[in-house]
């Protein structure tokens, strides 16, 4: 008998089990539930950068009509920068939650400004959000642990294995059918929302496909548990609540423990400054240089910048380019806690993956955020972003500050404008 | 000697280190109707579900169509019909969907008038074929799996205490049905406490005892075993 038979027959089987119906339904809004939750995130911070961004132009517009010279012009200017969620962002917020994904940032000193909203501390986020990575990764083990434990003792229970498997003329193929087909109704379940979303927010077909084979991936590997185990010996003479409970004794190892005990574990292993470290170091520097001499400050500025040591001589008043030239030199006394901070960041992270490996909703979920350009690597990204952009910026002004010196408002008009570069890669 | 189906010889069966079956032998012919009979717990359910590979031999064979239980069990349970000692069907499903199920199971297909003709001839009432089977009497489940048992059309026909549950009529009836079958060469295995309708149908009787087999009484050129002799014999087991 072919495989296809045997799936037909337990096709039509399962579509007279009324109680499973009913379980694919729940399933079925708990992910439209998941979707329109992820949906509704993804764009209201799209909206949100969008009304910012014409806040932005307008407020700065606004300001820099009222300046007359270009330290206070870049002194009182803010720009806005951001990272707006990829189309697939959606199906798994991940690290968004976490990482801020908009600043407004000015000329001065550029690592605290990134790091003045500290990350959030990740572990109490574990659970995370209601979203199609958390379904996917944290309940849909459960869905499956739910329809398959008892798929042989139930039939044992009821009196029928005896009859089944000798009628049967290969039983493991009926076992596999029928959990092939249950898994497969699961999916649908499952997925049509999902592709419902991605429609919706015209994810691409590449990453919408990749997302798809994580989700059958998970199933597959916890159908596959749960069938093994069912078969082995251990499980031949439990009740079908014997069953369940180790099952779920091995989910809560898997999606609770694990992430939890490896979350506590990386901490202990790795030592990451804290982001009101580095905020500090940078803000005593600063302070600090209002009452060193002139040349302390110069000394440290020229040493990366050797191309303005003639511009640097002093009036009897305040000069802006001392000004922002301590701010500079701020960021560079902070610049050795904030590359401790990425790469402190960057190794938990890589720890992270390793221990995923342990654990199958841990890798799914890293895997959708990966996808979706939601994890940390997307977070570091937006970070170096705002660095480069703030690069701009000095880039432009320095060379006003250093040897021009009237205003002219028409140039602001040449101020770079940031641009979120994932927009070219949006999935 | 006519072509044997069923074999068991020096048959050995422990199960939580309790002597089960014990030193069993005995032969079926084809078209032969063989009845077990014992008192409970005396080992006769498992003397079937070892021919049926449910429950593994410990010592000595079991075969079938001369083929061994411990290498060819796919190729015997596809000429057996098994009914099972207490019938449990899927009780969502009506007699009918539940039958068509178990045979699509064996690769069978079979028209709902094929299935209802074999309905018809257990007497099970028309009314109940297309009712869930949780509505069932014991009576009409047992009705529903013999059913299911003639439908898988096997050589050979396994029947645990198969006429327990059915009303006296129903037991006359299912006692000419499988007289008729083994008329046209079905090899029946039945198990019963039944002595007066093993001895009414039987060719052969085992009687089995704690696991051994205590004594065999043969129709010979009766019509049917002599049912005292057998009846005797019985009570005077499952009195010790
Ligand atoms: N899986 C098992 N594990 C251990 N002992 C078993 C098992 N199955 C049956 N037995 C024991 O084997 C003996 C024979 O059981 P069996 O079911 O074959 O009896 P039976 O002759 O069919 O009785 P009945 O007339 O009551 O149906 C009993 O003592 C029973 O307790
Ligand atoms: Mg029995």
């Amino acid at each position: 008998m072919s495989l296809f038979s045997n799936l037909h027959r337990e096709t039509k089987f399962l579509a007279k089990q009324r109680n499973l119906q009913l379980l694919f339904a729940t399933i079925f809004v708990l992910s439209c539930f998941a979707v329109w939750s992820g949906i509704s995130e993804t764009t209201s911070q799209i909206t949100t950068i969008e009304r910012l961004i014409e806040k932005d132009t307008i407020d700065r517009e606004g300001v820099l009509a009222k300046q007359s010279d270009y330290g206070s012009a870049a002194y009182y200017s803010f720009h806005l920068t951001y990272s707006s969620p990829s189309n697939m962002a959606f199906a798994a917020i991940g690290q968004r939650d976490i990482y801020p994904w908009k600043h407004r940032i000015r000329m001065l000193a550029i690592e605290g400004q990134i790091y003045e909203t500290d990350a959030d501390n990740p572990e109490l986020s574990f659970l995370g959000r209601f979203d199609f990575a958390f379904l996917v990764s944290v309940l849909l083990p459960l869905f499956v642990i739910l329809l398959l434990h008892d798929i042989r003792s139930v039939e044992r229970e009821a009196g029928r294995y005896d009859l089944l498997v000798t009628t049967s003329k290969r039983q493991q193929r009926l076992w596999f059918s029928r959990a092939i087909v249950m898994c497969s109704a699961l999916s649908i379940a499952l997925i049509l929302p999902f592709i419902a979303g991605a429609l919706y927010t015209q994810a691409s077909l590449a990453t919408t496909g990749l997302m798809l084979l994580v989700v059958l991936g998970h199933i597959t590997i916890w159908m596959t548990l749960t069938l093994t185990f069912t078969a082995s010996k251990a499980a031949v003479k439990q009740s079908s609540a014997k069953i369940a409970s180790m099952l779920l004794a091995v989910w809560l190892a898997v999606a609770v423990l694990v992430p939890v005990i490896s979350n506590i574990a990386i901490e202990k292993m790795v030592t990451s400054p804290k982001g009101g470290d580095i905020l500090l170091t940078q803000r005593e520097a600063v302070n600090d240089a209002w009452d060193l001499p002139y040349s302390a400050t110069w000394d440290e500025f020229l040493s990366t910048h050797p191309q303005w040591k003639n511009g640097i001589d002093m009036g009897p008043t305040f000069e802006w380019k001392w000004y922002y030239a301590f701010q500079q030199v701020g960021d560079q006394k902070a610049s050795k806690l904030s590359n401790a901070y990425r790469e402190a960041t960057l190794k938990k992270d890589k720890l992270a993956s390793h221990f995923a490996w342990l654990s199958p909703p841990m890798l799914t979920q890293r895997l959708m955020s990966s996808i979706a350009q939601t994890d940390t690597y997307a977070a570091m990204r937006y970070e170096q972003n705002i660095r480069n952009y703030h690069k701009e910026l000095r880039e432009f002004y320095y060379p006003l500050f250093f040897t021009e010196n009237t205003f002219n408002l028409d140039k602001m008009s040449e101020l770079p404008k940031f641009s979120d570069h994932k927009e070219k890669s949006k999935g | 000697m006519q072509e044997e189906i069923i074999a068991a010889s020096s048959l050995c069966v422990r199960l939580n280190n309790q002597t089960i079956l014990d030193n069993v032998n005995f032969n079926v012919a084809k078209g032969e109707i063989f009845a077990l009979l014992g008192g409970n717990g005396a080992g006769k359910s498992t003397t079937l579900k070892t021919l049926l590979g449910i429950v593994p031999p410990s010592e000595g064979s079991a075969a079938v169509m001369n083929k061994s239980v411990k290498t060819d069990i796919d190729f015997i349970r596809s000429k057996v019909a098994y009914l099972p000692e207490s019938v449990m069907l899927y009780g969502h499903l009506t007699g009918v969907e539940n039958i068509e199920y178990f045979l699509s199971l064996a690769d069978i297909t079979c028209s709902e008038s094929d299935i209802e003709r074999a309905l018809v001839r257990v007497a099970l009432q028309e009314k109940a074929w297309r009712q869930p089977m949780s509505n069932y009497s014991k009576g009409m489940r047992q009705k529903a799996a013999i059913a299911l048992a003639l439908l898988r059309d096997a050589p050979i026909l396994f029947l645990d205490e198969p006429t327990s549950g059915l009303d006296p009529n129903a037991i006359d009836e299912f006692n000419q049905l499988i007289a008729t079958l083994a008329a046209e060469g079905t090899t029946v295995f039945m198990v019963t406490h039944d002595v007066y309708g093993a001895c009414q149908i039987a060719h052969r009787i085992g009687l089995l005892d704690h696991g051994k087999v205590v004594g065999m009484f043969e129709r010979g050129d009766q019509s049917h075993i002599n049912t005292e002799e057998v009846h005797s014999a019985f009570s005077k087991r499952n009195k010790r």
